[in-house]
């Protein structure tokens, strides 16, 4: 798997990810952690949005249906925070177009819809932080 | 007359009117426990098919068939949490929802808020008139960044009734929902109650869900973030008359196919339908229930092929009232709109073509919430006054007391079990302890000031005394649990 | 007296007595749960880190996966119950090597001997989990279990036929939405036959044809969704003819999808004041959709509908038909149809 930071010394980048299912919350953390990524996972939008304020991460990973906040409320405190330019992927399993825009109304950088491949998230995750640079 | 006259006079005064009544209140008695049990079967087989429906759910979004819906929201001075409310039901869970928020002649910021946290922009839109209005539309307003879908239309004050029509014309979808500005949805609740018009999209007319009190719970943007008892005895109690109103009353009508009552709180229907008979009564007390008994009427009357279904997933969430003095208001509204509204459509009972409308549901309500307040006052009355003179002895009405409430206890448990079993909602084991403590406590005093406030408000309809609640028609706890 | 004594004494006795027994029971469910959600935790405790592993598709060796199959007794089936649940979440080459695991563990053959199983549940649960291992050859299977007595196991059936996606059993599915008593909710249906590729195109037109309004309002839905040109007639026949108002809608709206220029002819005259004003409604905006100079002149005439909605959906529908129909709007620049509809317009165009 591609190293997601140019630099091996450098300090890991770091991604928040959130989502109230195990499973998922899981296999993200173990798929981003094995690419080199610092992951801090989640099962909430309140602690997602704690997590977030207290140490913003480079990339946020959200689930867009969670207990307390949804993905899509963090995302509006994330824009509407000092950090505002941190990328966001919302994962969901909304598939409607409606909701795609939602997502992106709010202020996402990349969507990606489950069922989903944990191969093709990563690329993803990839790409955003290669032009977040 | 002496002493010893009145006693001896009155003491076989209330031995004729034991005579007297014996024989009919026995046959309550017998009926009411009866229709208990029926309703605990009923909750078994509930019970059951919990257990079936959630262990084999498959996940559903709304794809395909999920109509569109508008969520009507009447607004009358709640410029505290509208901004918040109108935030979280934009963001429910569902592919295709707009939000209609009808502002009620507000005297307070209401419409300012929604304007500055919206960006409002005045649209020269003329509303449809397809439900008849009597009030002046002021504006009408959407936001600037004509995406968001969310409409508001300032009106004069006329009421609830009448904004939810309002609210009726002005929406877009072919689904209306009809909620409190201070109520909390489920983020999935919409896809809960919209899933049998998906699943049966010409028969569907109207779904409700079921209601739960949040008094007590942690609420963060909108959103049940913990749910918790309530703090007081009060609501505690309030909480196990809905569980068991909407475990065991509204799932078994809807299983027998007569359900007559949809909350006030959450009701989703047809908006075609509801136009058709014309909207909300405005004069009606009783105005949700109305609705729902007029949607009965002119189907049947035309001989259609329609249903009307409850969703036992909890899908909204309501303040109900902490002192006595808002819940005995709300009962007297409440118990004086169901007399108001069985009365006006009398003409449905037994008659073949309202079938078990007519012949099961109405008659229910008549006999077993209609005059159950009665009765129980009625027996409230005589038996300290039979003890008091010595006609029954101690033991003996001891003895019927207990089992009479504990008959009541006995129904609310088989409603916990059910809801431990489907929903287990609260996940603290003293949630369990103080449900139970209040289903015993709910009678000793509550139970007998609830009868009370009912005969207060059916009385008042009967003097034909107007109904004065001013232009505050307050939403929000308009939940009968029944 | 007596009698009526120990009845009461006895009535009491049962009732106090079934509220223990409640009590016991809310309490028993939640120990047990709790008991429950333990054992499983335990038993996949040392499961879950291979699992993990392939499902994330970290699995490049097989180790992982080799691992999992070894699994036997009660870990097994909660471990294959996790992985069926996983199946929901994932797709790709983990998903085939999870279920893989299913089939070495002889789930998949379990669950084909739990389709004729007593247990609704059972019957159920194995439904899904051959959709979800993708088992092809369990079609005829699972056709057949859309007739069963229970809607839960319709509903499974119908989910995971649309899974496999074999287009043989779109005909099958449809039908069963319209079965007397036993019927197939439309919303699984619809959902089972969105996935199934485009060889169900006639099989949605024999559907517009079905008795039961239902399956016609299925069928009519899915030929629009999925853009199948061939059931324009059918779509014109039931918007023109069919006894149910919501089926005839979602014509209207189809054919504002596929339809072609012949077709505003037929919107158009379901736009007229003697329709339902639903149906009006949802014809001016399938005009709007389909985009025909052709109807221009029509929905022009409706700016002055005595419905607002009506006359601000022509003119709406205008505002989108280019220069020749932004000209319609002249002369009616001062209604409040026209000047609402110009103002969204305006405001959607800035904020895109």
């Amino acid at each position: 798997m591609s190293a997601p930071a140019g630099d091996p010394d450098a300090s890991p980048v770091r991604v928040l990810v959130a989502d109230d299912d195990a499973d998922i919350r899981d296999l993200v953390e173990f798929k981003l952690t094995q690419a080199g990524y610092a992951v801090e996972a989640v099962p909430d939008g309140i602690s997602a949005w704690e997590a977030f304020a207290a140490d913003p991460p480079q990339l946020a990973v959200l689930d867009v249906m969670m207990p307390g906040l949804s993905g899509i409320d963090v995302l509006r405190k994330i824009r509407e925070s000092e950090f505002s330019s941190v990328p966001v992927l919302l994962l969901s399993a909304k598939s409607r177009d409606s909701d795609v825009d939602t997502g992106f109304a709010v202020g996402a950088d990349d969507y990606v819809i489950k069922p989903f491949s944990p191969r093709e998230l990563l690329h993803r995750v990839n790409g955003m932080l290669a032009r977040a640079r | 007359m002496s002493w010893d006259g009145i006693a001896s006079g009155l003491r076989s005064f209330v031995l004729w009117i034991m005579d007297v009544t014996a024989v009919p209140i026995i046959i309550y008695f017998v009926l009411i426990n009866t229709s208990l049990l029926v309703l605990i079967g009923l909750a078994y087989l509930e019970f059951r098919a919990q257990q079936r429906r959630r262990s084999t759910a498959v996940a559903w979004q709304g794809a395909g068939l999920a109509p569109g819906v508008s969520l009507l929201v009447p607004a009358y001075n709640e410029e505290a949490g509208i901004v918040m409310a109108v935030k979280s039901f934009l963001t429910l869970r569902y592919p295709r929802h707009e939000v209609v928020v009808v502002d009620d002649g507000s005297s307070d910021q209401t419409f300012a808020r929604l304007e500055e946290a919206f960006d409002l922009v005045h649209v020269p839109r003329e509303l449809p008139h397809e439900i008849p209005i009597r009030a002046k539309v002021l504006g009408i307003y959407v936001p600037r960044d004509g995406r968001t879908r969310l409409v508001v239309v300032r009106k004069e004050n006329s009421g609830r009734s009448e904004a939810i029509n309002v609210a009726i014309n002005a929406a877009s979808e072919p689904l209306v929902a009809m909620i409190d500005g201070d109520s909390i949805l489920e983020p999935d609740g919409l896809l809960h109650v919209t899933r049998p018009f998906a699943d049966d999209p010409t028969r569907m007319v109207a779904t409700g869900g079921a209601i739960r009190p949040v008094n007590g719970s942690r609420v963060v943007s909108g959103r049940i973030v913990r749910v918790e008892m309530p703090q007081t005895w009060l609501p505690r109690i309030q909480l196990v008359e809905y569980l068991r109103a909407f475990l065991l009353g509204r799932t078994g009508w809807s299983r027998l196919g007569g359900l007559i009552l949809i909350s006030g709180a959450f009701g989703l229907f047809r908006r075609d339908v509801v136009v058709e008979v014309g909207g909300l009564d405005p004069t009606s007390i009783g105005e949700d229930f109305e609705l729902v008994m007029r949607i009965h009427k002119r189907l049947r009357d035309e001989g259609r092929d329609y249903s009307i279904e409850f969703v036992p997933e909890p899908v909204s969430w309501t303040e109900v009232p902490v002192t006595a003095k808002v819940l005995r208001n709300q009962r007297r509204r409440w118990h004086r709109g169901l007399w108001e509204t069985l009365w006006a459509y009398r003409s449905m009972l037994f008659r073949r073509k309202y079938g078990r409308i007519g012949w099961l549901a109405l008659p229910y309500y008549w006999l077993f919430e209609l005059f159950a307040p009665l009765l129980e006052l009625f027996g409230i009355v005589i038996v300290p006054l039979a003890l008091a003179l010595g006609i029954v002895n101690v033991p003996f009405a001891i003895l019927f007391l207990v089992l009479a409430y504990g008959y009541a206890v006995l129904v609310t448990l088989s409603a916990m079990v059910v809801d431990e079993w489907a929903f287990h909602k609260h996940d603290r084991w003293r949630a369990i302890w103080q449900t139970i403590a209040a289903s015993v406590l709910e009678n000793i005093g509550y139970r007998q000031a609830t009868v009370w406030w009912r005969l207060e408000g059916w009385w008042s309809s009967l003097r034909g005394k107007k109904h004065v609640w001013g232009v505050m028609t307050r939403t929000g706890f308009d939940e009968e649990p029944a | 007296m007596i009698i009526g004594a120990a009845l009461l004494v006895g009535a009491t006795v049962v009732v106090l007595g079934a509220c223990v027994l409640l009590i016991f029971a809310v309490v028993a469910v939640r120990a047990r749960r709790h008991s429950r959600n333990q054992r499983d935790e335990m038993l996949l405790s040392p499961l879950r880190p291979p699992l993990i592993t392939v499902a994330s598709g970290e699995d490049d060796d097989g180790a992982a996966a080799e691992e999992l199959t070894w699994a036997t007794g009660v870990s097994r089936t909660v471990l294959d119950r996790n992985i069926v649940e996983m199946l929901t979440k994932i797709r790709g080459v983990p998903a085939e090597q999870l279920v893989h695991v299913l089939e070495v563990h002889g789930a998949v053959d379990a669950a084909v001997a739990d389709m004729s199983s007593r247990s609704t549940v059972k019957r159920a649960r194995a439904a899904q989990l051959l959709g979800l291992a993708r088992a092809g050859h369990t079609v005829p299977l699972l056709v057949e279990a859309l007739g069963d007595e229970s809607v839960e196991v319709r509903n499974s059936a119908a989910y995971a036929l649309g899974l496999i996606g074999d287009p043989a059993a779109a005909g099958p599915v449809l039908a069963a939405i319209g079965a007397p008593e036993r019927g197939l909710p439309a919303a699984t249906a619809a959902e089972a036959l969105q996935s199934m590729g485009v060889g169900i195109s006639e099989v949605l037109r024999d559907g517009m044809a079905d008795a039961n309004a239902r399956t016609r309002m299925v069928a009519a839905h899915l030929s629009g969704e999925r853009s199948f040109t061939r059931g324009l007639p059918e779509l014109r026949q039931l918007l023109d003819a069919d006894p149910d108002l919501t089926v005839r809608e979602t014509s209207a709206t189809a054919i504002g999808r596929l339809g072609r220029a012949e077709d505003v002819g037929i919107l158009v005259r379901h736009c007229v004041p003697s329709e339902p004003l639903a149906l009006r409604r949802a014809c001016v905006v399938a005009l709007g959709e389909l985009g025909e100079a052709e109807a221009i002149p029509a929905l022009a005439h409706l700016l002055a509908d005595s419905d607002p909605r009506l006359a601000e959906l022509a003119a709406t529908a205008l505002l989108s038909m280019g220069p020749d129909g932004r000209d319609a709007l002249e002369g009616h620049g001062d209604d409040p149809a026209v000047r609402t509809a110009r103002l969204l317009a305006s405001l959607q165009k800035a904020s895109a």
